[in-house]
């Protein structure tokens, strides 16, 4: 019979780590070697020492939609019998295997819920999406690390907030108490040796109350749809806000809950793959069309439609669940800093004056 | 950050304003350690304007990539305001010799620049959630943070373009506000960093940009960034029509699309750093440039972004010089 | 196409690909052929109207796709067809030599010259010379590395390398 909650001491991390990864594809926040501010998901591999105590510069995204993802293999055979005519072969990709993403943040596990909404609710559902989000499980932190970006409790989240998530990582002083929030949770708890003491577990509880009372951001952006709608046709109001943008990719690609993509084939002779690659709704080619017309045709139109998916559409669709999850990736990563926030707070000023 | 800088900075443009169709500049970020650019089209919002260490942004690259600002000052017949740091004064003196800008639209406001701080330096040298304050005194940087002050030498914080830096004074002005800054290095230094990687075997260098560029995301932010790349939209790592790239994020395509950047801004690079700070994954992409650079001045005695008259020499030729 | 891709790489014949200028370069070939000099095979010629044609690009991305050499041949210099193609291209083309070693690419594998039309002979001698010279250098391993993540320890980047990063 597992125990509910066990505990990773700090100096037994990386060994619990090895453990873990003998039984599951294992994700873990690491810092580069050779640039130790860069930190990121990657797959685990024995000597890696996770970064757990800041949030990561790209989340792990990667391990649910890979920035590049084979979605059938194929290849034209000439017919033995009838040399004139080519056969078409298609290969579908492996199956997913097992697999653990180990120190995420609330705002992590959410940008998964916003994906499984497209991916996985249907009507058509995307099974290489679907296949590996049933087999990955989500251990996450309870948050303690928030700073002058962070928004999570603006947009529904918050330090504390489980939501999507099938482990909790408390972190207390020496390590991390780990309790199962459902019985798939079960695979990993087996794998942990030590089980959390009750003053252990009392003090997982206090850091959890304590986060969960803490509110990370301001205003609550969750009803701007309205106020978007009204805005829109009002360009002084985006050239306002987002003349400085450069309309490079970083805000969508570090964004755990931007899911867009383009589809391509890439061939060499006679045999290729067909790939889903991360597109950015900030490229001036993510909605040109065949015809050369470009709706879109400047920054300030990609911009306003980045924050009216975010705080207008996906609502509307999905039964008002926003499609940010209050990171600060955004921001950070920003080379001219813009910041989401304000370019959402000031959508229900009625006036074209802005703070 | 208000600075008396700054404040002459405000009298300055106040001075100027009913000439100008509006006025980039930098405003203050999301917290102590950033700023962002602004576009100030009314007097009223001057005050919201500033200049210190922190201004790291070359404002330079909207001029050649948003039609629409000189379409306006054409339209009203005023100018286009911008503040310059010597780097990217060097980048308009490079957007007129490629003729990409008409100089008589700009006011050009001169800083000359002590260097801009890189806030990734600070964070690795102290938590960066708290920090309420950074000002400068003398060769000292003064920071307030969370668990109280912390005083660094500005050395130490500077990008890394600063420590290299010849031209921090501006090259092109209408006004200068602030006092001339020496150089922080000689002439014969400033290609130290590239030294580093032509010291190294073939091998040795093919593993270090391996190593740099796996980090690549594609992401453009580098592109995007140079003042010089106008034509980011219709970029040939991009298009379909022809397919010169694929959706892979794989080494060839990377190494590719760096040297599709770097080989289109051959003869052109005025070097003001944007590439490199700019990048989420922390790649030294500047130092492309700087080699190519390196390439030109010794091959065809040109530096790009110091003389307005200067052609820039892949796009002319001569044909009475001998070595090729 | 010889050989396919999975034959084994030694076996596997040299893939050198030739920019000829259309009236100079490729007139010379033509001579050669003409006169019947015999030179190795491995060149593939793409015939261009003029060297100042060239986007030192398509050298990169030759090299980068892993063509094992390129050879880039023109009209000689104020000879041009087009008056002044090569003097743009020379320029160019030096630039781009120079650069190619900086990022990790032999620049031995890349070779621009000029051969006018009657010039038979010197093109033979430029084609020997050229894929005597990538043979010996062997084929071109291209810029795909290790696939292990660089982040990870016990990867077989030289520590050295490592570091270099860190300080700049």
């Amino acid at each position: 019979m597992v125990s509910a909650s066990m505990y990773i001491a700090q100096d037994k991390l990386t060994t619990t780590l090895d453990e873990l990864a003998k039984k599951f594809e294992l994700w873990v926040p690491v810092a580069a070697m050779e640039k130790q501010r860069v930190v990121r998901f990657m797959p685990y591999q024995a000597g890696m020492e996770p970064v757990l105590a800041e949030q990561s510069g790209l989340g792990p995204k990667n391990a649910l939609l890979p920035q590049v993802e084979t979605l059938l293999k194929f290849s034209y055979r000439k017919d033995v019998d009838d040399p004139g005519q080519k056969r078409l072969q298609l290969e579908a990709p492996e199956p997913p295997k097992q697999a653990l993403i180990f120190g995420a943040r609330p705002c992590d596990a959410r940008g998964f819920l916003i994906f499984d909404q497209v991916f996985s609710h249907g009507p058509y559902v995307d099974d290489i999406y679907t296949a590996r989000r049933e087999t990955t499980l989500i251990a996450t932190l309870v948050c303690l690390d928030e700073d002058a970006a962070c928004f999570c409790s603006s947009v529904g989240s918050g330090p504390a907030d489980m939501e999507g998530s099938d482990l909790r990582l408390t972190p207390i002083a020496g390590g991390y108490v780990v309790e199962a929030l459902n019985d798939r949770a079960q695979p990993v708890m087996e794998v942990l040796a030590e089980p959390a003491s009750e003053i252990q577990l009392a003090a997982a509880r206090k850091v959890q109350e304590e986060a969960a009372q803490r509110r990370v951001g301001g205003a609550d952006l969750t009803q701007s749809r309205a106020s978007f709608l009204k805005r829109f046709e009002d360009m002084g109001y985006w050239r306002e806000m987002v003349s400085q943008c450069l309309s490079c990719g970083i805000c969508t690609y570090v964004c755990p809950t931007c899911y867009c993509f383009s589809i391509t084939d890439e061939m060499k002779e006679d045999r290729g793959e067909r790939i889903r690659s991360w597109d950015s709704c900030m490229f001036y080619t993510y909605t040109a069309e065949a015809s050369g017309h470009n709706p879109r045709p400047t920054r300030l139109e990609r911009y306003r439609n980045r924050v009216g998916h975010k705080f207008g559409y996906f609502p509307e669709k999905y039964q008002g669940m926003i499609a940010c999850c209050g990171c600060g990736r955004c921001i950070r990563g920003c080379p001219v800093s813009i910041d989401i926030r304000r370019v959402a707070e000031n959508l229900k000023e009625s006036s074209d004056a802005c703070a | 950050m208000k600075t008396s800088l700054t404040t002459e900075l405000h009298e300055k443009i106040r001075e100027v304003f009913t000439e100008l169709e509006l006025m980039i500049g930098w405003e203050a970020g999301f917290d102590a350690l950033h700023t962002t650019p602004v576009f100030i089209r009314s007097a009223d919002d001057v005050g919201r304007l500033t200049w210190g260490l922190l201004c790291a942004q070359n404002l330079t690259t909207y001029l050649g990539k948003d039609l629409t600002l000189m379409a306006a000052a054409r339209e009203s017949n005023k100018k286009i305001g911008i503040c310059v740091k010597g780097c990217d004064s060097r980048s308009i003196v490079g957007l007129i010799q490629d003729r990409l800008i008409e100089r008589d639209r700009l006011y050009i406001i001169g800083l000359p620049c002590q260097g801009v701080i890189d806030w990734k330096k600070v964070a690795a040298r102290m938590p960066i959630s708290g920090i309420s304050s950074v000002r400068i005194a003398g060769q000292e940087v003064i920071i307030e943070g969370a668990a109280g002050e912390r005083r660094f030498d500005l050395q130490e914080l500077l990008a890394r373009r600063c420590l290299r830096c010849l031209y921090p004074n501006p090259l092109i002005s209408d006004c200068v506000v602030g006092e001339t800054v020496a150089p922080r290095v000689k002439k014969q230094d400033v290609h130290q960093d590239v030294a580093k990687i032509e010291g190294l075997s073939l091998q040795d260098r093919l593993a270090f940009w391996q190593q740099e560029l796996d980090r690549c995301l594609r992401c453009y932010a580098c592109r995007n960034a140079c003042p010089f790349c106008i034509c980011q939209d219709r970029c040939i790592a991009e298009t379909r029509d022809p397919k010169w790239l694929s959706q892979y994020v794989k080494l060839p395509e990377k190494f590719l699309f760096h040297f599709i950047h770097a080989m289109h801004l051959a003869g052109r690079c005025t070097e003001c750093g944007e590439c490199e700070r700019v990048c989420p994954m922390d790649i030294p992409v500047t130092l492309i440039k700087e080699e190519l650079n390196k390439i030109t001045a010794e091959l065809l005695d040109y530096e790009a972004g110091l003389d307005v008259n200067a052609v820039p020499p892949l796009v002319t030729f001569n044909p009475s010089e001998t070595g090729l | 196409m010889t050989q396919t891709d999975s034959a084994p790489a030694e076996a596997r014949a040299l893939t050198i690909i030739g920019f000829l200028c259309n009236w100079c370069s490729y007139g010379g070939a033509d001579t050669a052929g003409v006169c019947r000099f015999k030179q190795p095979t491995d060149l593939r010629v793409i015939r261009v109207p003029c060297t100042g044609r060239m986007d030192p690009l398509f050298i990169a991305k030759a090299l980068i796709k892993g063509a094992d050499g390129v050879l880039v041949s023109g009209c000689h210099p104020k000879d041009c067809h087009y008056a002044v193609g090569n003097l743009y291209a020379r320029r160019r083309l030096e630039v781009l030599k120079r650069f190619l070693p900086f990022m990790g690419i032999d620049e031995r594998r890349f070779h621009y010259t000029w051969v006018s039309a009657s010039e038979g002979q010197r093109w033979q001698q430029v084609v020997t010379d050229f894929s005597e010279q990538i043979r010996k250098l062997g084929h071109n391993p291209g810029v795909d590395g290790a696939t292990r993540p660089y982040a990870g320890p016990g990867s077989s980047q030289p520590l050295k390398i490592i570091e270099l990063a860190r300080a700049l």
